[in-house]
């Protein structure tokens, strides 16, 4: 079966007006199938946000290829990338920000099946009926406007309106990130629901480690543009095989104090470099405690681990877990 | 040993409506205490009234606090100003905002020194290379935008604690930070704490930083103390249902991936909905009758470990 996205080498680089470009996303590569939740994280400017923007065409790659249900994102013309954005739908971090205010929540959930001609009057009002009463809300809700609604609430509305086209992709870019601790657990709780209702492929772009841990299904680690490190959930978390991953994963503060205070520190030395001037070799070796020689000068290779794909001289010498 | 910052009954009001409504903590040299809560609990403005920085509609209607056993409450802005910075310090979320993008680093953290420029330099220098900035003698003389997020964290850190104040308010130090930048300043913040003895108050939403760094923990909610204790306590046995529900909302590593998690219903109450009783009440599982009327007093419930409910027996 082929996947819903496939992303083949994306290459994004961003021109500066001084200097040599930003290097943002350099060769990614990844598919998502059907039913099937992937997690791409990694830190501020590892690139994730932009692999996400390439796929819904919102920025053009410099190289390689995205497919959306197999429809070519880069070159596409106006009518198939109407067609591609209907099939990909994205939730973005803030809620209040991705809503009009003069909308009111059923306008806003309607419009996709009026613009597309799917839906209107009665049935419109049915079908927005239905996505309400989906995410948790009640139909009455429809006639009122955002405002009048908690973050957590909006953020339901922003999920109803992105589940309206029935898409074939849900693009979550840092979707609970704005939401205090209680309310991400009732959207988390949602998602998990809607996972099991509906069909869908879903790319869930997130920093934080336990999120996507907790929903999806396969985890892709991006740092300074490349891919690192891609695995299905439990080999990643039990057995992570890239340095970054192990350092990461370190980084994550349990709300366990016992365990926390136990937890081995993995710190990492120093800063994320600049984009513009990534590293030679592997972009980690400046930061990473297991470099030698040969990863500042030969950049390293995809190899397959197990279940697990990484991009690792040394990956084998993985600590046991 | 005498507390290095004690607050009692502090009550903070916009409008008519106390939205810090009596809360009291005391904090030791080189503890350090964390205030936690959702947004809207308080403790953001309860940090600002900790250095009289409150914005002009918070009015303070009650309560002292005693900085090394002085009550600043009710001291005169010239007083305050000789007081904020050397005896209490504050460090802020965004530290790229706090910092002046027109002054090199060196010369904001000698400003917060007090010192003449001949000794000065070489006490900010040393100080730069006590927060772990590498290569302090270039960094000193470069600008805010040279730096990255988590230096100019550091910076602002080394202008907090170079007068070595007793008391250092950290509100949401690393919540703009990446986590393995964010692991590196707690790291920094615990060592200083201790070999300094600055008493930390740190003000964060994260529990997993709580769990972390603090000794002791404050949860907040809608303007009150749920529940103080030592961390270790309050995580391992919480006597207050929204701590225990706040606590089983969270995903953690260890858990069963798309288990259900446990849920708060509803939102965090409006100052305008605020009853007579417990704030909670809309939202808990153990409300009744008496939970509407009455606010729960916080009373000792194990040796140091204080909650404000009516039903704390019913979570065993």
């Amino acid at each position: 079966m082929n996947p819903v996205l496939a992303v083949d080498g994306l290459v994004v680089h961003f021109p500066a007006r001084h200097g040599p470009p930003v290097r943002a996303v350099d060769g990614v590569t990844f598919t998502v199938a059907e039913r099937e939740t992937l997690g791409l994280v990694g830190e501020s400017g590892c690139g994730k946000t932009t692999v996400s923007n390439a796929i819904v065409g919102l920025v053009q790659p410099t190289g390689g290829e995205v497919r959306v249900a197999g429809m070519p994102v880069r070159g596409a013309d106006r009518r198939t990338l109407r067609e591609i954005r209907a099939k990909a739908q994205i939730v973005f971090q803030d809620p209040a920000t991705s809503l009009n205010p003069r909308m009111t929540i059923g306008a806003a959930i309607g419009e996709p099946l009026l613009v597309r001609g799917l839906a209107r009057g009665r049935e419109l009002r049915e079908r927005v009926a239905a996505l309400l009463t989906e995410v948790g809300l009640r139909p009455e809700h429809a006639s009122r406007y955002p405002h009048q609604f908690s973050g957590g609430q909006r953020q339901r509305i922003v999920i109803a309106r992105a589940l309206a086209l029935r898409p074939a992709l849900l693009l979550c870019v840092e979707p609970v990130s704005a939401l205090d601790v209680s309310v991400r657990a009732q959207i988390l709780n949602l998602f998990v629901e809607l996972q099991q209702s509906h069909a869908m492929a879903c790319l869930f772009v997130s920093h934080d480690l336990a999120v996507v841990r907790h929903v999806c299904d396969r985890v892709a680690v991006m740092y300074l543009g490349h891919l690192i490190e891609l695995a299905p959930r439990d080999a990643l978390y039990t057995t992570p095989r890239h340095p970054y991953t192990r350092a990461l994963l370190a980084a994550v503060p349990e709300p366990d104090p016992a365990l926390q205070r136990a937890k081995p520190r993995v710190p990492l030395q120093g800063e994320i470099p600049s984009p513009a001037a990534p590293p030679q070799g592997c972009v980690f070796h400046t930061r990473c405690p297991m470099a030698i020689a040969h990863c500042r000068e030969e950049v390293p290779a995809w190899r397959h681990l197990g279940e697990t794909i990484v991009a690792c001289h040394r990956a084998e010498e993985t600590p046991a877990p | 040993m005498s507390a290095a910052l004690e607050v009692s009954d502090l009550r903070l009001a916009i409008g008519g409506v106390n939205v810090v409504d009596g809360i009291a903590f005391s904090v030791a040299p080189g503890e350090v205490m964390a205030l936690v809560g959702e947004s809207g609990c308080g403790k953001s403005l309860t940090a600002q009234a900790l250095l009289r920085l409150l914005p002009r509609q918070v009015r303070q209607t009650g309560g002292r606090i005693l900085l090394e056993g002085e009550d600043i409450t009710a001291l005169a802005e010239r007083r305050l100003r000789q007081i904020r910075g050397r005896r209490i310090s504050m460090i802020f979320q965004e530290p790229q905002a706090a910092l002046d993008p027109l002054s090199p680093v060196g010369a904001q953290v000698r400003e917060a020194s007090g010192l003449a420029s001949a000794a000065a330099r070489e006490a900010v220098r040393r100080m730069l290379a006590e927060v772990g900035i590498a290569d302090p003698d270039r960094r000193i003389d470069q600008y805010p935008f040279e730096l990255s997020g988590g230096m100019c964290q550091r910076v602002m850190i080394a202008s907090a604690l170079i007068s070595r104040p007793a008391v250092l308010v950290a509100d949401e130090p690393t919540t703009a930070l990446d986590v393995t930048i964010q692991a590196q300043i707690l790291d920094l913040l615990r060592r200083l704490a201790a070999e300094r003895g600055t008493a930390i108050v740190l003000i964060t939403h994260d529990m997993g930083v709580v769990a972390d760094i603090a000794e002791r923990v404050a949860v907040m909610y809608a303007g009150r103390i749920a529940e103080i204790g030592p961390t270790a306590a309050v995580f391992s046995r919480p006597r207050h249902p929204y701590t225990a529900l706040l606590l089983a909302a969270i995903p953690r590593l260890a858990d069963e991936p798309k288990s259900r998690l446990a849920v708060i219903e509803g939102s965090v109450p409006q100052p305008s909905e605020y009853g007579a009783g417990c704030r909670f009440v809309g939202r808990c599982p153990f409300a009744d009758a008496r939970c509407n009327a009455e606010p729960p007093p916080l009373l000792e419930t194990d040796e140091g470990h204080f909650s404000a409910c009516w039903h704390t027996e019913r979570l065993a």
